[in-house]
C-alpha cells in the first residue's frame, strides 16, 4: 500500500494535478475566509461601537446627574432594547445580569484597576446562561461587553457593565467556519481523486510507450505503439514513434538482408574453393605445397563457419524454431557440456567447476541451449588466463526463475561494452588478435531471445586478472498447463 | 564401393564424383529424383548420396519410395537446410546419415564410407574387434592384447564409434554428432583433447599406435 502511494507520488502527472487541486483548495480557503471576516467581524465591530457609545452616554449622565439618574437610565434601556446591563455600587445592584452570571464567566470583571489617567473601561467577552425557551436546560449565550467603573476612588466604587448578546451572530460565524472547513476537506478529497484519475488515464498510455521502448531496446523491433486514432497529442506521438520504428526496421532489415544474402551467396563458391584446395592438397607430392594448401582450405572452412553462424543467427532471429521448444530439465545438457569441456580446460591450465541444481524445468531446445552454453564456456576458456577458474552453475534465482551462469575470473568486459558485444561482428579491441568471428555472443543472444530468456553480462569473480565475467541465461517461468500440453504435441526424436 | 549420386547441381555433382573416384569408388550420377530412383532400383549400389532439394522429386520422396520397396541401401542425405529438425525429418524417412551444405569433401567421403561399409544394421553386434583391440558392448569392457583398459563412459562411446568405423576417417563433426549428439562445431579443440586422453589409454603402453590423426580431416583407428 505504502509502496503504491510512493509509486503514485513519483508519477509526474499525479503530482501536477495534485498541486493544481491543492492550489484550488488554498484559494478557496482564502476567499471564503475573506467573506467570513467581511461579514462576521464587521458585525461585531458594529456591536462594539454601539456598546462604547452607550457607556460613554452613561458616563456623561453620571457625571452630570449622578448615580440615581444612571440607574434610572439603565432600567429604562433594559426595557427598551436588548442590551445587557449590570450596575453595582455601595448602595445597591441593578441590571439584567446576575453577579453569578458575570462570575460564572470566570473573569474577574471588576478586579480591574484603572490606570493612572487611563480609561477605566475594558472590552471583554464572556458567556452567561439563560433558560432556553424551547429546551428545559440552560443554554450558554455569548456576550460582548464593556465593563469598568463609573467612579473609582477610596470611598466609592461604581461598577458598570454594558453588553450585547451576540449569540446569534456567533452561531452564524460558527456555521460559516465549519462550512469553510468542510468544503475545503471535500475539495481536497475530490482533488486527490481527480488527480489520481487523470494521472491513471494518462499514465496507462505513457506506460504503453515505456513498454514499447523497453521491448524495442531488448531487440523486438516489430513492436508498435497502440493507437486510438483520436489524433490527440499522445496518439500523434504514437504515430510518429511507429513511423520512426518502421523506418529503423526497414534500415536494419535491409542491412541484415544484405549481410545474409552475401553470406548465403558466397557459400557455394567458398565450398567449391575449399573442396578444390583439399583435393589439391592431397594430390600434390610436394609437402610444403600440401601444407600451404591445407591451411588455405582450413581458412576457407573458417569463413564458411562464419557465414554459417550468420545464417544460423538470422534463422534464430526469425523465430522459426520457437515451436520446437519443449519442457526439459537443463541439468543433463549441462552435465554433458561439463564432461566435454573439463579436459579442454585442464589442458590449458584452467580449473573448471560446476554446481548444477537437480530437477528444474525450462522450455528449451537441447541443441540450442548446448550451443549457447558451449559458446559461453569457450569464450571463458579463450579469455581467461592460465591458472584461472571457470564455474558453471544451474540454479533457481530469487524470483524462482531458472538461471544458467558461466562465471570466470578473467579480465571481464567493461560495463559500457556489455550491450555492444552481443551484436554481430562486434569484437573488443583486446580480443581482435584472438581467433574468432565476433558471432559467439550474438548467437547466444539470439538463442536467449528465441527462448524468451534474458542474457545478462556482469562482473564475475574478481582476481588478479580483472573483475571476471559472469554470463547468465535467465529463463522465463513456465506457464502452468500451456507448456505441458505443448510438450506432448511434439513427438520424441 | 559403387555409389549413386543424385544431385541437380552439376558442378557440385561433378566435384563429388571426381573426389569419390579418386578415393577408389565407382560413381554414377543422376541429375534429378526421377532418374535417381529409376537408377537406384535398376542397379545394386553400396551407397546413395541424395540431395534433399531437387526438381521433380525431392530427396525425401526418393528415399521414401526406395524404403517402401524394401530397399535398404545406405543413404546419405545432402541438404542446404542445416537445421536439426530438417535432419530429423531426413533420418526418420529412412536416411542413414545427413550432411548439411556446405560440407567439406573429406566430411562427405568419411560419412559415405561409414554408412557404406556398415555391416547389416539389423544384426545385433555385441563384440567389436579391431586388430588387438576388443570391445564387449554388453559387459562394457575393452581389452587390448588381453590387457584390460578402463574407460570413462564417454571414452567408451568414443572408442566404439571409432571401432565401428575402423580403418576409415572419422571427422570431428561426426564424432560430435554421434558421441555427444551435438550439431554445432565448437571453436576450440575439445574433441582433440578427448581423443588425446583416449589415445593415452589405448596406445600409451603399446609399441604400435592404433589411433591416428588424419591431417585436415579427422581420426582413424587402424588395426
Amino acid at each position: 500500500m505504502l509502496g503504491q502511494i510512493k509509486k503514485l507520488y513519483k508519477n509526474t502527472l499525479f503530482r501536477l494535478s495534485l498541486l493544481g487541486a491543492l492550489l484550488f483548495v488554498v484559494s478557496m480557503f482564502v476567499s471564503l475566509g475573506y467573506i467570513y471576516f467581511a461579514t462576521i467581524s464587521s458585525e461585531l465591530r458594529r456591536v462594539d461601537k454601539s456598546i462604547i457609545a452607550e457607556i460613554q452616554g452613561l458616563q456623561d449622565i453620571y457625571d452630570s446627574e449622578g448615580l440615581l439618574a444612571v440607574n434610572r437610565e439603565v432600567i429604562l434601556r433594559m426595557a427598551s432594547n436588548e442590551g445587557l446591563y449590570y450596575l453595582k455600587s455601595r448602595t445597591g445592584l441593578s441590571g439584567n445580569l446576575e453577579p453569578a452570571d458575570v462570575d460564572q464567566s470566570g473573569i474577574e470583571l471588576f478586579g480591574i484597576v484603572p490606570d493612572e489617567g487611563g480609561t477605566p473601561f475594558r472590552l471583554i467577552r464572556f458567556t452567561y446562561s439563560v433558560p432556553d425557551s424551547e429546551a428545559i436546560d440552560l443554554r450558554d449565550r455569548r456576550v460582548r461587553a464593556l465593563a469598568g467603573f463609573l467612579k473609582y476612588d477610596e470611598k466609592d466604587k461604581i461598577e458598570i457593565l454594558v453588553g450585547r448578546d451576540v449569540e446569534a451572530t456567533m452561531r452564524t460565524s460558527d456555521r460559516i467556519m465549519s462550512a469553510i472547513i468542510t468544503s475545503s476537506i471535500f475539495a481536497l478529497i475530490l482533488g486527490l481523486i481527480s488527480s489520481w484519475f487523470v494521472s491513471r488515464r494518462f499514465t496507462s498510455r505513457i506506460e504503453d510507450f515505456n513498454r514499447l521502448a523497453t521491448d524495442v531496446r531488448s531487440g523486438h523491433l516489430d513492436r508498435r505503439a497502440p493507437r486510438n486514432f483520436s489524433e490527440d497529442e499522445l496518439d500523434l506521438l504514437a504515430e510518429h514513434l511507429n513511423a520512426m520504428l518502421d523506418h529503423i526496421n526497414r534500415l536494419m532489415s535491409a542491412m541484415r538482408y544484405a549481410g545474409d544474402s552475401i553470406a548465403h551467396d558466397l557459400r557455394s563458391p567458398l565450398t567449391r574453393l575449399r573442396t578444390r584446395l583439399e583435393s589439391a592438397a592431397v594430390d600434390v607430392k610436394n609437402e610444403q605445397a600440401s601444407d600451404a594448401l591445407f591451411s588455405a582450405a582450413e581458412d576457407a572452412g573458417q569463413l564458411l563457419k562464419t557465414f554459417d553462424s550468420v545464417l544460423r543467427i538470422a534463422r534464430l532471429e526469425a523465430g522459426e524454431r520457437r515451436e520446437m521448444l519443449v519442457e526439459l530439465d537443463p541439468k543433463p545438457i549441462l552435465d554433458d557440456l561439463v564432461e566435454l569441456y573439463e579436459p579442454a580446460c585442464e589442458d590449458v591450465g584452467l580449473t573448471f567447476s560446476s554446481e548444477l541444481k537437480k530437477k528444474t524445468a525450462v522450455r528449451a531446445d537441447r541443441g540450442l541451449v548446448s550451443q549457447a552454453v558451449s559458446n559461453l564456456v569457450e569464450n571463458a576458456i579463450k579469455y581467461t588466463p592460465e591458472g584461472g577458474h571457470i564455474h558453471l552453475r544451474l540454479e533457481l534465482n530469487k524470483s524462482g526463475r531458472v538461471e544458467i551462469a558461466i562465471t570466470d575470473n578473467g579480465p571481464g568486459i567493461p560495463k559500457a561494452e556489455r550491450q555492444r558485444v552481443k551484436e554481430r561482428f562486434v569484437r573488443l579491441d583486446k580480443s581482435r588478435s584472438a581467433p574468432g568471428s565476433g558471432l559467439g555472443l550474438a548467437l547466444v543472444d539470439a538463442v536467449a531471445d528465441l527462448h524468451r530468456a534474458q542474457f545478462v553480462l556482469d562482473d564475475g569473480m574478481a582476481s588478479e586478472f580483472g573483475p571476471g565475467l559472469s554470463a547468465r541465461l535467465v529463463f522465463p517461468k513456465l506457464r502452468q498447463g500451456q507448456s505441458k500440453n505443448k510438450a506432448k504435441l511434439i513427438p520424441a526424436q | 564401393m559403387r555409389i549413386l549420386v543424385v544431385e541437380d547441381d552439376e558442378i557440385a555433382a561433378e566435384y563429388v564424383r571426381k573426389g569419390l573416384m579418386e578415393a577408389g569408388h565407382v560413381v554414377d550420377l543422376a541429375p534429378d529424383g526421377d532418374l535417381g530412383l529409376e537408377m537406384a532400383r535398376a542397379a545394386d549400389y553400396d551407397a546413395l548420396i541424395l540431395d534433399r532439394m531437387m526438381p521433380k522429386m525431392d530427396g525425401i520422396e526418393v528415399l521414401e519410395s526406395l524404403r517402401g520397396d524394401g530397399d535398404n541401401t545406405p543413404v546419405l542425405i545432402l541438404s542446404a537446410l542445416g537445421e536439426v529438425d530438417q535432419k530429423v525429418e531426413g533420418l526418420r524417412a529412412g536416411g542413414d546419415d545427413y550432411l548439411a551444405k556446405p560440407y567439406s569433401f573429406t566430411e562427405l567421403l568419411a560419412r559415405v564410407e561409414a554408412i557404406g561399409r556398415r555391416s547389416d544394421p539389423t544384426a545385433a553386434v555385441t563384440k567389436l574387434k579391431v586388430g588387438e583391440l576388443e570391445m564387449d558392448l554388453l559387459a562394457r569392457t575393452v581389452k587390448r592384447d588381453e590387457q584390460s583398459i578402463l574407460l570413462q563412459p564417454r571414452e567408451f562411446r568414443l572408442l566404439e564409434c571409432l571401432m565401428r568405423n575402423a580403418n576409415q576417417v572419422v571427422t570431428r563433426t561426426m564424432l560430435l554428432e554421434k558421441v555427444w549428439d551435438y550439431h554445432f562445431d565448437p571453436q576450440t579443440n575439445v574433441i582433440d583433447v578427448h581423443i588425446s586422453r583416449l589415445r593415452g589409454k589405448i596406445d600409451k603402453d603399446f609399441d604400435v599406435p592404433m589411433l591416428h590423426t588424419v591431417r585436415g580431416a579427422g581420426y582413424r583407428l587402424q588395426a
